[in-house]
């Protein structure tokens, strides 16, 4: 079960993620929080949210360094390398479905 | 853990296959005529009448596309009316998305997968029985409404307000959200079956890595489904409590808002592109390499990417809402999402082309539909991608470049792949080979029929038609490629009905089929054809991914009873459970026999779906109370009152019954419904964030206010519900009273219970507002699972009073202690979450 679970792991926290920005972004935009300004001439709304995906993508990378130990990979094998290769997909989901909060407009 | 038995040691029992066929048969077989079919639960039975109901509703289905392409062959046609054509429509869709595809699918996987997996059966199969009985019930009542001229009529997605009780007064709406949500059940049902047997059910030796792709695939639709329907059930709930009693979750005037329902519909609906077209994949994943004798190319690459698909699926739902609204970079998530689900796609298509390209394709009619397949969805997929750029989908949405689309990717992508399927594993299904070649007509009928039809609804899509238009005028430009297409749809249609005439002809008449015609290497060739009620006669041991490459003599000796458990001196059905990863011997399960208790479950449960659509909501009620009375009889059966030890299985070889073990398969049946179950939860507590930020009309005029005795309450009684049950099962292992656990467990459940009925008590209107109405759905959520809980713990009770419980025999005791973890979690999470904002304004 733990192998199933390890499968599991790397997409589910990019979903995880993924629901969690989307929703991010629904609050600052009805809250108007988006609109304050920030530091370095910045939006405040737009520093939270590339905090949110960068944090999204470290967590990936995260997960994909936890999964390459043995202790924490589980055994050489079928399950092993599909683990891995879900934590990559994982890691390129994380950095390219949440890029547009780093160029597109906050609420337009 | 259990070292694998050693079949090249002479074997105590060696079994001749004729004797052993003759004790096994009655052990396993259906009892005669009607009452056989009314009463079986094993899977060749059930999954045969499974597949004959999907494959009736696909007809049904079909001639409602014929009288939609009847009416929009001309222009300004008089064939019907637009009452008419708006319930033809929305029960074209309904019944192929709900009673067509996803159960036709599940009947094959009913049917094949215990084959293919080396077992005997499924892992629950009255639940398997239950599910085809509650889907007939409920497929047959939305059928009759529609013959009734009380069909929905809002689109097979029902976005209120259109669908709400003011715009839609009749019970259209509402057999569409009662029936089809029954319908769902049996498929969550089939869902947690599958899981468990895939997991579960193998035979001897079988790892994830030697399981057959199909299983993969099946495994993952599975998951897709238990996570995917419950937030479709969640909505049908809360639109069907708006259109009864007035809670207004959809209407913008007192706090809701008619986005929720395309949002929890698309969460589910997105995914259902997946749940759909998945298995189709893993057919073709299945067939595809044997077709061209070989072995597919890269197994590992191509799980991987069926897994990312299904998970990526779940971050697409807005694109289906790309016209709503939303800001452009909420537009932008779901845009990037959607074009990345083509590359594992395309991971597969290149899988799929590499296997043809390094073997030697036959062309055998299977292949054809294969390549049917290839050509068709490829571009149904091309034009995905299209509608996933939100400019593009901007100019394009709700014309009938979208319906183009997406009969390419459900035809093409699924529909193809299903009737290679049927071709191919006619010889396991029917046991007859293929004499009358009546499919091969059907086949060069059917594709090209399907392009000049579909191509033609592109090109009229862009050209502007939109799509649930009754009818068009003649200056418009689209009449010829209109009827274009009808004469297509009409042509495809024949071709589909040469299908089912092929298949029902040879199944009649053509001569027996011999043993793995197709010369596969998968266990599902093993067995005589067609599979016996028993499966095999011994379970299998494998070494490998392709155990009849291996070894060719193995089917011969499964037969002869030289695998696992091939002795029925015990008379009863039995078959292994094996551990997750590696396949391991763990357990004997003990599968049920012949009961009328499905199918009366199934009549119950309908009955409590369907009734109030007549107003009979006592009847609803009465039944509601039948289905806690035969599921408590239903679980009464099983089990035992005395240990029976570790079992001998064969080659010396011995392992405890399911019965006495701590993790029965029910405790994994039950997971997995929580897992379902935490999903609408989830999808509940989703809807109330989002009125909260998005709906208009927020605040509410005002909050609950909890006090401090009501959480205090809560939090009692969810410790002592935690506690109690483990108490018990802590005291069952010490030979000691359970008493005292079982009676804390109880108390710990009515307190939960009492502090969600006050939050009903102090906010007594749920119509006035979307807040009060949510409260009260919140509540009610406690109070189900409370409810649920305390039956559980009063079950408990009476199993351990009769004996049913021992230190060996406990299995049923942490059932009920994982119903009460989960329900004391979930409690206190739905509690908090009404009473936060209140405590703190």
């Amino acid at each position: 079960m733990k192998d199933i679970l390890r499968l599991s792991l790397p997409l589910t926290i990019w979903l995880v993620s993924f629901s969690a920005i989307y929703g991010l972004h629904g609050v600052l935009c009805q809250f108007d929080w988006s609109g304050l300004s920030g530091p370095f001439g910045m939006l405040w709304g737009r520093l939270v949210l590339v905090a949110a995906w960068a944090v999204a993508v470290v967590l990936q990378a995260m997960t994909l360094v936890v999964l390459l130990t043995p202790r924490f990979g589980g055994p050489p094998g079928f399950m092993r390398s599909t683990t891995l290769t879900l934590a990559i997909v994982a890691l390129v989901a994380a950095a390219w479905t949440m890029f547009p909060v780093a160029v597109l407009s906050l609420c337009l | 853990m259990t070292d694998l038995p050693d079949l090249s040691s002479p074997t105590p029992r060696r079994a001749e296959a004729l004797r052993l066929h003759r004790k096994l048969t009655p052990i396993w077989s259906a009892r005669p005529g009607l009452r056989g079919v009314l009463t079986t639960n094993n899977n060749n039975l059930v999954g045969g009448i499974f597949l004959a109901a999907a494959t009736l509703f696909f007809v049904i289905g079909g001639i409602l596309a014929m009288l939609i392409r009847a009416q929009l062959a001309t222009p300004g046609s008089a064939f019907m009316g637009p009452e008419a054509y708006n319930q033809v429509f929305t029960m074209h869709g309904t019944v192929m998305m709900f009673l067509f595809a996803i159960p036709f699918f599940e009947a094959l996987a009913v049917l094949l997968l215990p084959s293919m997996l080396g077992t005997r059966d499924m892992a629950f199969p009255r639940i398997g029985a239950y599910g085809l009985w509650v889907y007939i019930f409920g497929g047959s009542a939305v059928i009759l409404a529609m013959l009734l001229g009380l069909s929905p009529d809002g689109g097979w997605f029902m976005y209120p307000p259109l669908s709400s009780a003011a715009f839609s007064p009749g019970i259209g709406p509402d057999v569409w959200l009662l029936g089809i949500s029954s319908i769902e059940v049996s498929a969550i049902a089939a869902a947690i079956e599958v899981v468990v047997t895939v997991l579960r059910y193998r035979a001897s030796g079988m790892s994830l890595s030697r399981m057959p792709i199909f299983a993969w695939y099946i495994l993952i639709v599975a998951v897709m489904i238990l996570t995917a329907f419950p937030a479709m059930i969640l909505g049908s709930l809360l639109l069907e409590l708006e259109r009864a009693f007035g809670l207004p979750f959809f209407q913008a005037d007192n706090g809701g808002d008619p986005l929720l329902w395309q949002h929890l519909f698309w969460l589910f609906g997105h995914p259902e592109v997946y749940i759909i077209f998945l298995p189709a994949a893993g057919m073709m994943a299945t067939i595809l390499p044997v077709m061209a004798r070989t072995k597919l190319l890269g197994y590992g690459w191509v799980v991987a990417a069926a897994v990312s698909l299904a998970v990526l699926s779940f971050g697409l739902w807005v694109h289906h809402m790309f016209t709503t609204g939303i800001p452009h970079l909420a537009l932008a998530f779901f845009s990037a999402a959607s074009t990345l689900v083509a590359v594992p796609t395309a991971i597969m298509i290149f899988s799929w082309i590499g296997t043809l390209w390094k073997g030697r394709p036959t062309f055998d009619l299977p292949m054809l539909w294969i390549l049917g397949f290839f050509a068709t969805f490829v571009i149904g997929g091309l034009t995905g991608v299209m509608l996933a750029l939100v400019p593009f989908n901007w100019q394009a949405h709700d014309t009938h470049f979208v319906v183009a689309h997406l009969h390419y990717v459900l035809i093409g992508g699924y529909v193809f792949p299903m009737v290679a399927a049927i071709y191919y594993f006619q010889p396991v299904i029917i046991g007859r080979t293929r004499f009358f070649k009546i499919g091969e007509v059907a086949f060069w009928i059917t594709v090209p029929a399907f392009h000049v039809t579909f191509l033609a609804v592109h090109l009229v899509g862009l050209m502007g038609m939109r799509r649930r238009i009754w009818t068009y005028d003649e200056g418009q430009g689209w009449t010829v490629i209109n009827l274009i297409a009808s004469v297509g749809a009409f042509v495809m249609a024949f071709g589909f009905a040469l299908v089912i005439l092929d298949v029902v002809v040879n199944a009649l008449v053509a001569p027996r089929s011999r043993r793995n015609p197709w010369k596969a290497f998968t266990l599902e060739w093993a067995t005589s054809m067609p599979s016996p009620m028993y499966g095999f006669a011994s379970i299998p041991v494998v070494h490998g991914r392709y155990p009849l490459e291996m070894d060719p003599g193995l089917p011969v000796s499964i037969a002869r009873g030289e695998g696992l458990l091939a002795d029925t001196s015990r008379n009863r059905r039995e078959t292994l459970v094996v551990s997750t990863t590696d396949g391991t011997p763990a357990q004997v399960a003990i599968l049920p026999g012949n009961s009328w208790l499905p199918f009366t479950l199934a009549v119950v449960t309908s009955t409590s779906f369907l009734a109030p659509l007549v107003g009979a909501y006592m009847l609803a009620v009465a039944a509601t109370t039948g289905i806690v009375v035969v599921a408590l009889i239903w679980a009464w059966t099983q089990g035992s009152r005395t240990d029976e030890g570790l079992i001998d299985v064969g080659h010396g070889l011995r392992l405890p019954t399911a019965w006495e073990v701590p993790d029965p398969p029910g405790w994994w049946g039950l997971l997995m419904l929580l897992l379902a179950d935490s999903v609408l939860f989830g999808s509940l507590l989703f809807g109330y964030a989002f009125l909260w930020t998005i709906a208009p009309n927020w605040p509410p005029p005002s909050y609950l206010n909890p006090g401090l005795a009501m959480p205090a309450l809560a939090l009692v009684g969810a410790a002592a519900l935690v506690a109690g049950p483990r108490l018990a099962a802590r005291a069952v292992l010490r030979q000691g009273r359970a008493w005292g656990g079982i009676g804390l467990a109880g108390l710990g459940a009515l307190a939960l219970a009492g502090a969600a009925a006050s939050v009903w008590l102090l906010r007594p209107n749920p119509t006035g507002h979307a807040y009060d109405a949510t409260l009260w759905v919140l509540a009610g959520f406690v109070l189900l699972h409370t409810t649920i809980a305390v039956i559980m713990i009063g079950y408990l009770l009476a199993r351990v009073i009769a004996g049913y419980l021992s230190p060996r025999r406990v299995g049923e005791a942490r059932i009920v202690q994982l119903w009460a973890d989960y329900t004391a979690l979930t409690s206190l999470v739905a509690l908090g979450a009404a009473w936060l904002p209140g405590a703190f304004p």
